[in-house]
């Protein structure tokens, strides 16, 4: 059934994937400002832009343009750079496994921090406890993660002379030293992150604690740690894998600014050049991916519902 | 006086110290081979000069390291910051036969970086000529009119490139020396990739060789083993560190990871040098400054094709209204200098204020005679404007903005910021394509022509002001025909008193640079402009 129920929503998410290329490909060339501009700088005279317009083919109608790049697309060819010239795949695969193994770190953070405070915050409702959890979450909430990683950057350096590791350490070099590198931008990105997920879990859980079944379950005397993590946190998980699921593509979204502060040479700093250079393919690519990516997190978010509950049937 | 056997061993210690010490800090004094220097510097949008995007000062900062020139500009401690003289590089030689004639004389067995495709063959002439005739005929790319003079480019032999121009032009020298014109680019590699984007292709004949590129990272450059002036660079490997973060660039420098200040040319922001300065010195001893002004130069542009700043009172009132004082003080920490035409920066060049004659008078921040010109001009209550802006990344710029909008507030001008994303900003504003006003920096040359002859001559796209002077058009092709240097001065300072009258950029100020750099870097002298290579090819590192 589930199968069923995923190949329906594979077919589901063609129309979405069309309908998010078309805006993809259409939006960059809406900013003002086209690539060959950017690409002669302050020096355009109009015959030069003229030339590498032609030379780009960037002079063809747009919807032709359109269907061409869709057409190599679903080919898997996402086209080149119009800067360097290097294919945008080749690109994305360099940078896309950063970005994710950020974005991943990050939740691991978040959910080993958020899960045992949210439930421990839960179990022990208004007490001391609870409060100072509480308002850990709101300051997490509140903090935003330039500023963090500004401080966390900045103020080693003028105590101590010492500032954290510059420049990507690729893991195939250095274990030790990647991890290490990766650890603080993911706990960073991981703060805010855990703070919202902590206080929906707590939020969760004490609904399901307040449930007749637990309330039996009590009555039969099972041990708390039962109930609370067989009983209670089982139910109340839903909504935060449910959170989880659309947050992803938040944190991807939001790792641009992470990534330069700590120098990672990730997909979010890659958009963010593409776009102030308007290098149409890389922007379309990029966007494609990270759509893709989206529709694959939701399905896997759905099949994730089925496992945690077995009421839920598809 | 006695001494104890303690106070004995220990005088003696210090003796036998002292003769280990003396010698190497005798020897310290010589140049020392190796060694690896860290810097900040920028990703380039690839690596191919002439390739439409590669005029970015990101790509001509990093070939003055990997790639020569025909001829290039003085370097050294004894360097005057702001000026420019012109000496050899891969030509050993030069005559200028007649006025549109060149001729350059190769030096004799320069290697090609001993990397594949070009193995280290030796350069000739045949690859100047490649060169340049690549520069001149590549499609889109954009510089090629800084050498429309070129008529022709000719190998006369294997070591002989002989010039001609269509006409005559006194800045050509100035032009094959400016490391943001033309480095001399690799056949072999060009052929083998299609074109020069790949890094892969970067092979030059210069000090360093591009060992490794890590794109949004870094590069990694060694020393070239035959470079051709002998036992040149003192310096390894320089290790280029990209980072677009400000306070992670200013952490690193804290920590000891740049030699030399991380913005361009080699300083840090006097605002930043302010907050971290004794910390940074406290922490690095060693650490050497220099104070010189910026060449970067900001200005207000106007339509001055139409009403109302095609009346030369509406532009000397706003001339008048702009407090550049109070935008030094506000915004620069007190230190910067008010610009003529030609930015005060490039020494030699640039007229003061003082020397203006009857143009010097609309410098001073005079808003009573502002009103007065805007009355006589028949703008009595001022009138309504927009400013085109964009940021730049730079909150200095924004303040400078800020205080622009302001003055011209004071004076009854009600300038509304039009503020645009940069690419929309170059597109648009940037070639003239605005409503009223733009303010904005310029790109920083280091010779007057460009500044005068791409701002001030009709039809070029930096014209942004729509200026179409005769009289000045005249005194810019003639001081371009002007080869004797102080006749041209004197035009290009001629120049700069009749602009001062017509006010068609109203030029605000300067910051004066703070450079900074490793004690343990040797044999340096900061100057303006792109040249890192060239000003550390002969510096050396103590440690």
């Amino acid at each position: 059934m589930l199968r069923r129920y995923l190949a329906k929503r594979l077919v589901v998410a063609i129309p979405s994937l069309l309908i998010a290329s078309l805006i993809v490909f259409t939006l960059p060339r809406l900013i003002p400002g086209d690539v060959v501009a950017m690409m002669l700088e302050e020096k355009a005279y109009a015959k030069d832009l003229e030339e590498l317009r032609a030379k780009l083919g960037l002079n063809r109608p747009i919807y032709v343009q359109y269907f061409e790049w869709l057409g190599r697309a679903v080919q898997g060819d996402l086209g080149e750079s119009l800067w360097t010239r290097r294919p945008v795949l080749e690109e994305i695969g360099q940078r896309l496994p950063i970005t994710l193994e950020l974005a991943l770190l990050s939740l691991v953070v978040a959910i080993v921090i958020a899960v045992p405070v949210g439930v421990i915050a839960a179990a022990r409702q208004d007490t001391a406890q609870d409060y100072i959890f509480r308002s850990t979450a709101i300051l997490g909430l509140s903090v935003p993660g330039f500023w963090l990683a500004t401080l966390v950057i900045v103020l080693p350096a003028i105590w101590w002379g010492w500032r954290p590791l510059t420049g990507y350490v690729e893991i195939s070099k250095d274990v030790v030293g990647h991890i290490l590198q990766m650890l603080l931008p993911a706990a960073i990105l991981g703060v805010a992150f855990a703070a919202a997920m902590m206080r929906l879990t707590r939020g969760m859980l004490l609904e399901v604690l307040r449930q007749d079944y637990v309330r039996t379950a009590w009555s039969k005397g099972l041990r708390e740690r039962v109930i609370i993590l067989k009983h209670g946190l089982r139910n109340a998980i839903i909504p935060v894998i449910t959170y989880i699921g659309t947050q992803l593509p938040q944190v991807i979204g939001g790792t641009v600014i992470i990534e330069t502060i700590f120098g990672l040479p990730g997909m979010s700093r890659f958009l963010f050049d593409a776009i102030n250079q308007r290098d149409y393919p890389v922007i379309q690519g990029v966007n494609l991916v990270v759509v893709s990516f989206i529709v694959l997190v939701n399905l896997v978010v759905d099949a994730l519902y089925a496992v945690l509950d077995p009421r839920i049937r598809y | 006086m006695s001494l104890t056997r303690r106070e004995l061993l220990i005088a003696g210690g210090l003796t036998a110290a002292g003769t280990v010490i003396a010698p190497s800090v005798a020897r310290a004094q010589q140049p020392k081979r190796g060694g690896t220097m860290s810097l900040r510097l920028w990703d380039p949008p690839h690596f191919d000069l002439h390739a439409a995007g590669g005029l970015s000062y990101k790509l001509h900062i990093l070939m003055t390291f990997t790639h020569s020139r025909l001829v290039r500009h003085k370097v050294g401690p004894s360097v005057v910051p702001g000026t420019f003289s012109i000496e050899p590089d891969l030509a050993e030689s030069w005559t200028q036969p007649n006025e549109t004639t060149y001729v350059f004389k190769l030096r004799r067995g320069v290697r090609w970086h001993a990397k594949a495709p070009a193995n280290g063959r030796e350069l000739t002439s045949d690859d100047v000529v490649y060169t340049y005739n690549r520069f001149i005929n590549t499609k889109g790319h954009a510089n090629a009119h800084m050498l429309k003079s070129v008529d022709k480019v000719e190998a006369v032999d294997k070591y002989t490139v002989r010039f001609t121009l269509k006409e005559p032009y006194a800045w050509f020298l100035e032009t094959l020396a400016s490391p943001m014109v033309v480095a001399i680019v690799n056949k072999e590699a060009s052929e083998k990739y299609g074109d020069l984007k790949k890094w892969e292709s970067f092979i030059g004949t210069g000090p360093w060789m591009l060992d490794s590129f890590r794109p949004n990272q870094g590069l990694t450059l060694v020393r070239n083993p035959n470079y051709f002036v002998q036992g040149l660079p003192y310096i390894d490997k320089v290790e280029i560190i990209v980072d677009e973060d400000n306070a992670s660039r200013t952490a690193s420098f804290l920590a000891g990871k740049f030699d030399l200040g991380w913005e361009n040319p080699g300083t840090i922001n006097r605002t930043d040098w302010v907050q971290i300065k004794d910390n940074a010195l406290r922490r690095r001893p060693g650490l050497k400054t220099a104070e010189f002004p910026a060449n970067v130069m900001s200005h207000i542009s106007m339509r001055t094709d139409q009403k109302p700043f095609n009346d030369v009172r509406v532009r000397r009132a706003i001339s008048h209204a702009i407090d550049r004082q109070g935008i030094i003080d506000a915004v620069a920490e007190g230190v910067g200098v008010t610009n003529p035409a030609v930015p005060a920066a490039l020494k030699d060049w640039s007229i003061p204020i003082s020397q203006l004659g009857e143009g010097a008078k609309y410098y001073k921040h005079d808003p009573a005679e502002a009103k007065k010109l805007l009355a006589a001009a028949g703008y009595a209550n001022g009138f309504p404007g927009t400013v085109c802006f964009t940021t730049y990344g730079s909150t200095v710029l924004i303040d400078s903005m800020q205080l622009v909008l302001k003055n011209l507030k004071d004076v009854g001008i009600d300038a509304k910021l039009e503020q645009k994303e940069y690419g929309a900003y170059i597109t648009s504003c940037f070639y003239g394509k605005f409503d009223a006003m733009t303010y904005g920096p310029q790109t920083p040359f280091v010779e007057p022509d460009s500044f005068l002859f791409g701002q001030y001559y009709p039809g070029e796209p930096r014209n942004q002001s729509h200026i179409n002077d005769p009289v000045v058009a005249d005194m810019l092709v003639r001081q371009r025909r002007t080869f004797d240097l102080a006749k041209r001065k004197e035009i290009i300072f001629e120049i700069q008193r009749y602009l001062a009258q017509q006010q068609y950029y109203v030029t605000t100020n300067s910051g004066v640079y703070v450079a900074v750099w490793d004690g343990a870097l040797q044999n340096y002298g900061p100057n303006v402009g792109y040249d890192y290579g060239g000003r550390l090819m002969a510096a050396w590192l103590n440690r």
